[in-house]
């Protein structure tokens, strides 16, 4: 397993790194969606997987990242790249406040209410509430990628910039996985009693899971809105965040697997065009089926690393 | 003088109509092997569950080192140097031995929140000086060789050294161990001796609840005696062997089963 991920991930990067050149409109297109929800997925797990908070809201995040862009440059005239900042921010602190009051609760009830809020969003957005989120048509017509005049409107140039992004967000997951904060979610996940009775402040941990996890997901509504030129409420319906929880479970919190998840949710059904009006009803299936055959997904998380001067001549493991 | 002691004054918890602590009292001084004895169900955990901020006891004082630290959370307790084991080990099952341990460390590390996004010089640093505490551990406790592998799958001898590693690597001032024998083998269990007694000699102090009665008495220097949440008699190991209230409550019961 260690000697095909040393292989793995290079090639993967690789084969990322040209796909653009060797695809033509149709499959780039294909190939941002999946780098979108890649990520999007990948900040669930750090939510769902890492932490392991029943978070069924996670459309919301993606979806307040994606107006604030659309709003930002439609509304008030900001150029795209400007609006990362406040896509990031605006969905971390909503993250913060929402989660605030709820991440106390068992993980049953925590889905019911990430589900309201994941409900309440749509709803808000649908209603035009202010008057700037375009209602049920949502905002169209935004600017293209622009950077210090340089023109990014190509398709290439939106799949990099969707490619960086992924690229940020694996960065980010692996310098978690070796820091204090990242080994507390691990904990907290496993045993809260355990955790506090170590010294840890579980709360903490689980709320600045949620504000990460949202910051990132909001940049990925960033990418989305580039995409399309546009943001409409039912892209971040609930039934997107069912998927994105299906994805972690599925893919078993650990990258390949999400990746994998990601891949079949996404992209399958464009390769077997036929298979696409079926996808809800396979994934369904293959959900069932990834459950029962192997519960801890698809290739489960292995958690942190240890560093290898603690892995001793006659060791067991490993 | 309140220099490390642990200080517990009329210490009642009530569960329903159960009075699971009734009026408890006793001191800890500083370096003293402490122990806890009493038949099943006397309350013993229960006592340390109001101890750890696991639940708050409904009267009573819990002082260390003269501060009032009954209604504190958990984690607010092991800051102030107090750590635990459980009677049911509690690991992170998943989890390899040499992170168990780490998680020790997680009060002691500097780290800030946004070190877990972008790593500095400074806190590669603090990560690192952390699993060398972590290593300093394994080997204090023989696990050297077990670093890798998740915790769920080791034996229970060997989780239950695992769990006093992790409570070790916090540096407690206190450490409170409920029921470590439990489970253990003769070998095992003279092993843990040992290992208590070092832990001692390190400037610890140690609290403990014990069922094993030759334990008990080889290994701690003060005892209290608890039965239905009340003390009934406390002393060196030598008083509390000849105490009749005891032979009568907790030793007669035993007396009662060989008949
Ligand atoms: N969480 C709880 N809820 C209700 N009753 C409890 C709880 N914890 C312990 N008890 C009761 O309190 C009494 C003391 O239990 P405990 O402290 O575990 O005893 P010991 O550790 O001495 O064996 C028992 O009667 C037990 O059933
Ligand atoms: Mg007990």
């Amino acid at each position: 397993m260690k000697t095909i991920q040393r292989f793995a991930y290079p090639i993967f990067f690789a084969v990322m790194a040209i796909l653009p050149h060797v695809l033509d409109s149709r499959w780039q297109a294909v190939a941002i969606t999946f780098l979108i929800f890649a990520v999007v997925a990948l900040s669930q797990d750090i939510i769902l997987g890492k932490s392991g908070m029943f978070n069924m809201g996670q459309a919301l995040f993606f979806g307040l990242g994606a107006y604030t862009t659309a709003i930002l440059n439609n509304e008030y005239g900001w150029s795209i790249i400007a609006t990362i900042p406040l896509a990031i921010l605006i969905p971390a602190v909503c993250g913060v406040l929402l989660a605030g009051p709820i991440v106390h609760l068992r993980g049953d009830y925590l889905l019911v209410t990430t589900i309201g809020f994941n409900i309440v969003f749509v709803q808000v957005v649908q209603n035009n509430l202010g008057g700037i989120t375009g209602g049920p048509n949502g905002i169209f017509g935004l600017d293209s990628l622009s950077f210090y005049g340089i023109d990014l409107t190509s398709q290439v140039s939106v799949y990099y910039f969707a490619f960086a992004v992924l690229l940020l967000t694996l960065g980010i997951m692996r310098n978690l996985a070796g820091s204090k904060a990242g080994r507390a979610m691990h904990y907290l996940r496993e045993d809260q009693l355990a955790a506090e009775s170590i010294g840890i402040n579980t709360r903490i941990y689980k709320i600045f899971a949620f504000a990460l996890g949202a910051g990132i997901a909001g940049l990925a509504g960033t990418v989305f809105a580039v995409q399309y030129s546009a943001v409409s409420p039912e892209a971040f319906d609930f039934i997107q965040s069912v998927l994105f929880f299906s994805i972690v479970i599925v893919g078993g919190s650990s990258v390949p697997g999400v990746l994998i998840g990601v891949f079949v949710m996404f992209v399958l059904p464009e390769i077997f065009r036929e298979f696409a009006t079926w996808r809800f009803f396979i994934f369904g299936f293959a959900m069932i089926a990834a459950m029962i055959l192997r519960p801890r997904g698809i290739i489960p998380a292995t958690f942190g690393k240890i560093p290898k001067f603690l892995i001793k001549e006659n060791n067991h493991g490993a | 003088m309140a220099h490390n002691e642990l200080i517990l004054t009329d210490v009642t918890k009530r569960f329903g109509g159960l009075t699971a602590v009734d009026a408890l009292s006793f001191k800890v001084s500083a370096g003293q092997i402490y122990g806890i004895i009493g038949p099943n169900g006397a309350g013993k955990t229960t006592v340390f569950n109001c101890i750890t901020g696991i639940y708050k006891s409904e009267q009573g004082s819990v002082k260390w080192r003269g501060e009032e630290i009954r209604g504190l959370t958990p984690y607010q307790i092991v800051d102030r140097g107090i750590v635990r084991t459980f009677q049911t080990i509690r690991l992170f099952s998943q989890m390899s031995v040499a992170e168990n341990v780490m998680s020790g460390r997680h009060i002691k590390s500097k780290q800030k929140l946004w070190h877990g996004i972008v790593h500095s010089p400074w806190s590669k640093r603090d990560e690192l000086a952390n699993w060398h505490k972590v290593e300093e551990q394994l080997d204090f406790f023989n696990l050297s060789e077990f670093a890798a592998i998740p915790t769920g799958s080791l034996p229970y001898g060997i989780q239950r050294r695992v769990e006093m590693a992790r409570a070790m690597a916090v540096d407690p001032t206190l450490l409170i161990l409920d029921e470590p024998a439990a489970g253990l083998n003769d070998k095992e269990t003279m092993e843990l001796l040992q290992t208590i007694f070092k832990i001692r000699d390190k400037g610890v102090t140690v609290l403990l609840i014990e069922h094993d009665m030759d334990m008990v008495m080889e290994v701690t220097d003060y005892l209290t005696v608890i039965n239905f949440g009340k003390k009934i008699a406390e002393g060196t190991p030598e008083a509390i062997q000849k105490d009749p209230a005891v032979i009568e409550a907790y030793l007669g019961s035993e007396d009662d089963d060989d008949e």
